[in-house]
C-alpha cells in the first residue's frame, strides 16, 4: 500500500515540476521565434537541449517509481 | 518473461550466451550496413537516388555539427560517430513499434533495456574525454579544477552525471512508452493504442535527436576554448 502510494507520488510530483518548467521554456522559445523568425533554427536546437535537461528530472521520478513497483 | 523482457538467452554462440536484444541489435546494424553498402557500391560523380540521399544526410550533419561545435576539424572528426548514434537509436526506437516486438523470439527493442543505453552513454563519455585531451593535451585536465581546487569534487560529479543522465533519459523514455502501449493494449486491444503509437513515432525521433545533440554539445564543451 505504502509502496504503491509512493510510486504514484514519485511520478506525479516529478511530472508537475517538469510540466511547469517545460511550459515556461517552450512558451518563451516560441515567443522568441515569433519575434525573430530568422533565429528559429538556433532557438529550436537550444530548446531541445533545455527540454531534455528538464525532462531528465521527471524521468528520474519515473525510474524511482519503476524501482518501487519492482519491489512490490 | 518479466515485464515485457525476455529473461533467458536466445541462443549460445560457443561459450557466449546471446541475448534477444543483442540479436535485434545485430539485425539493425546489418540493416544500416546493407543500405549504406548498396548506396555506395558504385558511386558516381553526379549522385542519383540512394547515393544522393546519403550525401545529403552527410552534408547536413557536417554543417549542423560544425555550427554546434564552432571548430570544423573537431566536427569533421566526430560527426561520423554521432550520425551513427542517431541512425542506430532511431532504428532501435522504431523497432519497438513493429508488431511482435518483445513477443517474437529474438526480437526485443534494444533501447528499452538500460544495458544498451548505458553502453551508448559510456561510448559518449569516452569520446568526450578523448576529444578534449586530443584538442587541449595537458591543459585539458585544468578544467577539472577550473575556478579552484575546491570545485574538484563537484566537477567530478558533473562528469559522472552526464553519462548517467544520458542513460536514464533514453531508457526511461523508451521503456515508459513501451509500458504505456502494453498497458493500453491490455485495457483496449483495438484502435486506442494507435494514438499513443503515433505519438511514439515522434518521441522516438526526438529522443534520437536529443541523445545526438547532447553528445555533440558535451564534445563541444570539452574541446571549446571556455576553460
Amino acid at each position: 500500500m505504502g509502496i504503491a502510494l509512493g510510486a504514484g507520488l514519485a511520478v506525479s510530483i516529478a511530472g508537475i515540476g517538469g510540466g511547469i518548467g517545460m511550459g515556461i521554456a517552450g512558451g518563451k522559445a516560441f515567443e522568441a521565434m515569433a519575434r525573430q523568425p530568422e533565429v528559429g533554427g538556433d532557438v529550436r536546437t537550444l530548446l531541445f537541449i533545455t527540454l531534455a535537461f528538464i525532462e531528465t528530472l521527471t524521468i528520474y521520478g519515473l525510474l524511482i517509481a519503476f524501482m518501487l513497483v519492482g519491489k512490490m | 518473461m518479466i515485464f515485457g523482457m525476455w529473461d533467458s538467452p536466445f541462443f549460445d554462440l560457443g561459450p557466449i550466451p546471446v541475448d534477444h536484444l543483442v540479436f535485434t541489435e545485430w539485425v539493425i546494424i546489418a540493416l544500416i550496413g546493407i543500405i549504406a553498402f548498396t548506396a555506395t557500391r558504385n558511386m558516381q560523380l553526379v549522385p542519383r537516388g540512394l547515393q544522393n540521399a546519403f550525401e545529403a544526410i552527410i552534408l547536413w550533419t557536417y554543417d549542423f555539427f560544425t555550427q554546434l561545435m564552432d571548430k570544423e576539424h573537431v566536427a569533421k572528426k566526430w560527426a561520423p560517430i554521432l550520425t551513427a548514434f542517431f541512425l542506430f537509436i532511431l532504428l532501435s526506437n522504431y523497432s519497438g513499434l513493429i508488431p511482435g516486438a518483445a513477443h517474437v523470439q529474438g526480437f526485443q527493442p534494444p533501447t528499452s533495456n538500460w544495458n544498451v543505453t548505458m553502453t551508448l552513454a559510456l561510448i559518449t563519455f569516452c569520446s568526450v574525454h578523448v576529444a578534449g585531451f586530443s584538442e587541449h593535451k595537458g591543459r585539458y585536465f585544468k578544467h577539472f579544477v577550473s575556478p579552484g581546487w575546491a570545485m574538484l569534487p563537484l566537477n567530478l560529479i558533473e562528469e559522472i552525471a552526464h553519462p548517467l543522465s544520458l542513460t536514464v533519459r533514453l531508457f526511461g523514455n523508451i521503456f515508459g512508452e513501451e509500458m504505456v502501449i502494453a498497458f493500453l493494449l491490455f485495457m483496449a486491444p483495438f484502435v486506442i493504442p494507435s494514438a499513443i503509437m503515433g505519438l511514439s513515432l515522434l518521441l522516438g525521433a526526438i529522443q534520437a535527436i536529443v541523445f545526438t545533440i547532447l553528445s555533440a554539445s558535451y564534445i563541444a564543451a570539452a574541446t571549446g576554448e571556455g576553460h
